[in-house]
């Protein structure tokens, strides 16, 4: 049996548990209210929380974009293990003192913090649309980069029988059957189910390529000997860029619309403390590991002149299918697991995606039936939307999407992280440094083209602007 | 408060791992020397993240997180 005809089974049996698993969510739903389609009626335990967090928190980007960023970059690429382990550890700042008063005050979107906070204040309903605003272009974008990396990798599991075409309308087809029919409660299950496949994919490669180059130490010497600068003491301009990446992705990625409504989705702060103390390893098991396959890429592929950091993963998986049967099997695996943490992430997207937009922006009722039935429709649009954007460009990279995204999200941290901790903070004040904020990391980032100045991105600088203007902004007495 | 003390000690310790895991302390461009496979300073940040994760799970455990019933919850 061929390579491709293996994947085309296996994605199919693959795709038929995810619908056993939605119909399964369907039968457990409680009622047709936004909160229990949007946040599983807080009913997530430590076991699926942590699995939905980790899914989310490591998507195809992270299985296809970073080992193409380490085969670029070399080893200060393990900088990657340390910006991901932020998420945790910045954690701590929101977590805690969010989760009680999303339980008590009913939030379903991130937008109801906000008006919670500042709704009172004259600037309240503006800060909210335009942080809603933000958020959507984000996540929209995010989507794209999913349903990107979908196509790429159904093409690549199954050998070119099925197309980038076809996979991206299928996947998203079946991505929109399960969330319709068993929202937050789908999605949850079927990430934990997402996860485990993509950790044993992970674990099986890192085994065979070490195998094959005969330990870490061989490894650091073939690069050594083909790329030095690969290995050498990173520059100071690469070390503030290790910073800012810390900065950047713990930061931005603490204000994930889906990272917050996971926060509501915890049945019990015990829950949530102990889902992100298991979070804490997972850059271990996960980011270095992919880390070191890039560099496993290094020696291999070095010979070859360029090589395009998106197609390093499927060159590597494309080279072990070819070591004999067992071999097939293990990168059959891998592709699948590749392919659950792209759509694990853009489940969970999708779902912050419509909630937001109906709950936020079209301003509905939460507590309404009404409200689910609109997100879903408004998901359904979306996802069409950007699978047809995905169909006509295929022309842009996988990490440049994550940057965008992040420079945009970083901006919400003064009205999220900051105002959570401090009563002094006012509305006019953080919409006007979130104005700021975005105004630079967009136009200096991406209208001038420098995304790094000295090293550091447009949107931390952009994020010190912001904070710095909505904090000495509140200092002042309201006329 | 034994709790809360642990908590802070630990989040210290992430900072301090985070710290020492960024060479910005070595000659830029110095040829490494090879620790247990890795480049020297690869190993160090790697062992710094390892610390780190563990201590950073230590201070989850030993996260209070309110009661969302509890009466005059410490609101912002």
């Amino acid at each position: 049996m061929s390579f491709g005809a293996i994947g085309v089974a296996a994605l199919g049996v693959y795709l038929a548990l995810l619908l056993v698993v939605a119909d399964v969510a369907r039968r457990a739903r409680r009622s047709h209210a936004p909160v229990d389609h949007f946040l599983a009626g807080r009913e997530l335990g430590v076991f699926v929380l942590f699995l939905t967090l980790y899914a989310t928190g490591y998507s195809g980007n992270t299985l296809l974009g970073y080992p193409g960023e380490a085969y670029r970059r070399g080893f200060s690429w393990i900088m990657a293990t340390g910006f991901m382990m932020a998420i945790p550890i910045l954690g701590h700042i929101l977590g805690p003192r969010l989760q009680p008063l999303a339980v008590r005050h009913h939030f379903v979107t991130p937008g109801d913090w906000v008006r919670h906070r500042f709704g009172g204040e004259r600037f309240g309903p503006a800060l909210r649309t335009a942080i809603a605003v933000s958020m959507t272009i984000a996540l929209a974008n995010f989507l794209f980069a999913q349903l990107k990396a979908m196509g790429l990798m159904a093409e690549q599991v199954t050998g070119g029988l099925v197309s980038y075409e076809l996979g991206v309308c299928v996947l998203a087809a079946v991505i929109l059957v399960y969330e319709t029919l068993g929202g937050m409660r789908a999605v949850a299950w079927t990430d934990a189910a997402q996860s485990l496949l993509m950790m044993a994919g992970l674990g099986a490669l890192l085994v065979w390529l070490l195998t094959e180059a005969g330990g870490l130490g061989p490894l650091t010497r073939g690069i050594l000997a083909v790329r030095p600068a690969a290995a050498a003491v990173p520059d100071a301009a690469e070390c503030a860029n290790w910073i800012s990446s810390i900065a950047l992705l713990g930061l931005a990625s603490l204000v994930y619309p889906q990272m917050i409504q996971r926060i509501y989705a915890a049945r019990s702060g015990r829950d949530l403390s102990r889902a992100f103390a298991w979070m804490s390893f997972m850059p271990l098991t996960t980011t270095a590991v992919v880390t070191a396959i890039g560099l496993a890429a290094i020696p291999r592929f070095e010979a070859l002149g360029h090589v395009d950091a998106d197609r390093v993963m499927p060159l590597l998986l494309g080279a072990w299918a070819e070591a004999g049967a067992l071999a097939t099997l293990g990168a059959v695996l891998v592709f699948l697991g590749a392919l659950a943490a792209i759509m694990s992430t853009a489940d969970s997207v999708l779902l912050s995606l419509a909630s937001i937009t109906a709950v936020d922006l079209l301003e509905r009722q939460r507590g309404e039936a009404a409200t689910t039935q609109l997100g879903k429709r408004i998901a359904v649009g979306a996802m069409v939307a950007m699978a047809a954007l995905a169909l006509v460009a295929r022309n842009v990279t996988l990490w440049g999407l994550i940057e965008l995204k992040m420079e945009l999200l970083i901006q919400c941290v003064p009205a999220f992280l900051m105002a959570i901790h401090s009563r002094r903070l006012r509305a006019g004040p953080v919409l006007a440094g979130f104005a700021v904020g975005t105004a630079f990391a967009v136009g200096v980032g991406f209208g001038l083209g420098m995304s790094r100045i000295g090293g550091v991105h447009a949107g931390v600088i952009g994020l010190v602007l912001n904070a710095a203007l909505a904090w000495l902004g509140s200092l002042r007495r309201p006329a | 408060m034994k709790s809360r003390r642990l908590r802070r000690l630990a989040l210290l310790g992430v900072a301090a791992l985070y710290a020492l895991s960024i060479p910005w302390y070595r000659e830029t461009g110095e040829a490494p020397a090879l620790w247990w496979g890795l480049p020297d300073w690869v190993a160090v940040a790697l062992g710094c993240y390892v610390g780190a994760a563990v201590l950073n799970a230590l201070a989850w455990r030993h996260t209070e997180i309110e009661d969302p019933d509890a009466p005059g919850g410490d609101e912002p």
